[in-house]
């Protein structure tokens, strides 16, 4: 019998519900973002998400359902981020998920938002194991090991910046417009690799580090801005592009090696990256590991990847009941 | 008919189901913590003590501020999705007039939300709950000029260096008030912060 699963993302700027089938194919999917409004204040602003979130929510939900041509009877269970998120955010998505349970007497199932991440990649193909997952992303710069389904042992974290924040800060410091990773991932596909900046933390750890190069960049931006140089934005783009993406794949290399595993999936808004994607291509092709990478659509936050991790989070017994709470940070689990 | 009137906007938290003029649940209390894990469970509670169901309410009656923010859109966000959900008829309440049900020998009603920085949530209400002076966002000594000369008892849950009461609220006087209330489109029941986030206001600025 197939399972449908109503799921509601709202950790960050994004109002989105889906409805997906068997944890794998995605029925419908509607995501409102607020992206045009925090750009003019240059960043994501809390109490405006919130705000958007409260007017949004039951309209994406109908939205949904109206596509999907499916009414709430047709639901077998409500799949809801409760974080890591802004607590604001989670907040909407939470009372209206645990409101939608009640209401209508239907299972509510708790999704870590990295567990979405991870899962949008079964809405590409099935995930076969055991697996390494790269999540990189705003808040997160992680490698995963999974033996099977919802078994998560992170094997190396970012012991300082995640990531897209790197890459926002160093938009920030070149001058380029929110947001910022997206942007300055363009420009490094025009520029040369002509900056000494440093291989961040080049040990044999599966650790990172991103502060001392993003601490780089800005020295030299201020450096040259002080002896009457302008920086070439393209070249300094993709100098700090090809440093941190040398280091993301040559650690996740030697994960593969390390723990023997031939499955790789890249999870995370970050692993929308450009030079990200055409450097882990070719790596895995010369190396013979099976990769996979989630569209572009799956990658930046949405409801489908909570739906797809609900649904096994649902098989497996998990239940939230009416005290689920709201969580700004939790382990991945 | 039956009624669930929600408030989570006001230090004082409210879940009560009423039918036909009579209160057959209530639940009222001083501790805002917590209160996205603890207002489900009593929504819960208060269902089953009275043997009805989501579905049987006629109208949620609904507080949509001002107070705060936080608390205002845990409540409202369940009356939205209940309504929509449900099909339930939804009223929004100001949670200044629900403040101004207490019962007193005054001829007008202040309630103040303390909103910081010598502002406060404020409005002026007569006994019969009619809005005397529109609720706004307002510096405390400019409202107290405003109604210096008016026969008026402050009603707050923060404290002042003058004297407010800490009252309970009538839930019946409030309901009775809006009873015939058209409602509200649960889609545009939106909460009435009267006041912008500081980020918008620094770039009103600008």
């Amino acid at each position: 019998m197939d399972t449908y699963i109503l799921a509601i993302e709202s950790s960050c700027d994004e109002t989105s519900l889906s409805i997906i089938k068997n944890g794998s194919e995605e029925i419908s999917t509607v995501v409102l973002s607020q992206m045009d409004t925090h750009a003019n204040y240059g960043g994501v602003v809390p109490e405006i998400a919130s705000r958007m979130h409260i007017e949004n929510i039951t309209i994406v939900i109908e939205e949904c359902l109206n596509k999907a041509n499916m009414t709430m009877d047709d639901i077998d269970a409500i799949a809801i981020t409760y974080g890591p998120g802004l607590i604001g955010s989670l907040l909407i998505g939470v009372m209206a998920a645990k409101t939608l349970a009640y209401i209508y007497n239907k299972p509510l199932v708790p999704v870590h938002h990295i567990a979405g991440h991870i899962y949008a990649n079964n809405l590409v193909r099935p995930m076969e194991f055991p697996l390494m997952a790269l999540v990189v992303s705003g808040g997160h710069t992680e490698l995963v090991y999974m033996k099977e389904h919802y078994s998560f042992e992170v094997v190396g974290t970012t012991l300082d910046d995640a990531i897209g924040e790197a890459y926002d800060k160093v938009a920030r410091v070149i001058g380029v417009k929110y947001p910022g990773g997206p942007n300055v991932d363009k420009l490094a596909h025009i520029g040369k690799d002509t900056y000494d900046l440093p291989l961040p933390l080049n040990d044999d750890t599966f650790n990172f580090s991103f502060s001392g190069i993003k601490s780089a960049v800005i020295n030299l931006a201020h450096n040259e801005e002080q002896r009457g140089n302008t920086i070439n934005k393209e070249d300094l783009a993709c100098s700090f592009q090809n440093r941190v993406v040398d280091i993301l794949t040559k650690k996740t290399m030697h994960a593969l090696t390390e723990y023997g595993v031939k499955n790789l999936i890249v999870a995370g808004g970050v692993s929308a990256n450009k030079g990200l994607r055409e450097k882990l291509t070719y790596l895995c092709e010369k190396e013979g590991i099976n990769l996979t990478i989630p569209e572009i659509k799956y990658c930046t936050d949405n409801a489908a990847m909570i739906g797809a991790a609900g649904y096994f989070a649902y098989k497996l017994g998990r239940r939230a009941d009416l005290t689920l709470n709201a969580k700004a940070t939790d382990r991945l689990n | 008919m039956k009624y669930l009137f929600i408030n989570t906007s006001t230090k004082k938290l409210v879940i009560s189901i009423v039918v036909d003029n009579e209160i057959k649940y209530d639940y009222t209390d001083d501790n805002s913590s917590d209160l996205s894990s603890r207002i489900m469970p009593i929504i819960d509670e208060a269902f089953k003590s009275t043997n009805l169901k989501p579905e049987d309410i006629d109208t949620i009656f609904v507080t949509n501020g001002p107070g705060s923010f936080t608390g205002i859109r845990i409540g409202l966000t369940i009356a939205k999705v209940m309504a929509w959900g449900l099909k339930i008829k939804v009223v929004p309440i100001s949670s200044l007039e629900l403040m101004a049900s207490v019962d007193s020998s005054k001829e007008y009603i202040a309630p103040l939300i303390d909103a910081r920085r010598d502002y406060v949530f404020a409005g002026l209400y007569d006994k019969n709950l009619n809005q005397i002076v529109p609720d706004k966002h307002i510096l405390l000594s400019e409202f107290k000029s405003l109604v210096k000369d008016k026969d008026v008892v402050y009603v707050s849950h923060d404290e002042f260096d003058f004297e407010v009461i800490n009252n309970s609220y009538d839930i019946l006087k409030v309901i009775n008030k809006h009873i015939n209330d058209e409602g509200v489109n649960p889609h545009t029941l939106n909460p009435n912060y009267l006041k912008l986030t500081e980020a918008e206001e620094k770039l009103k600025e600008k």
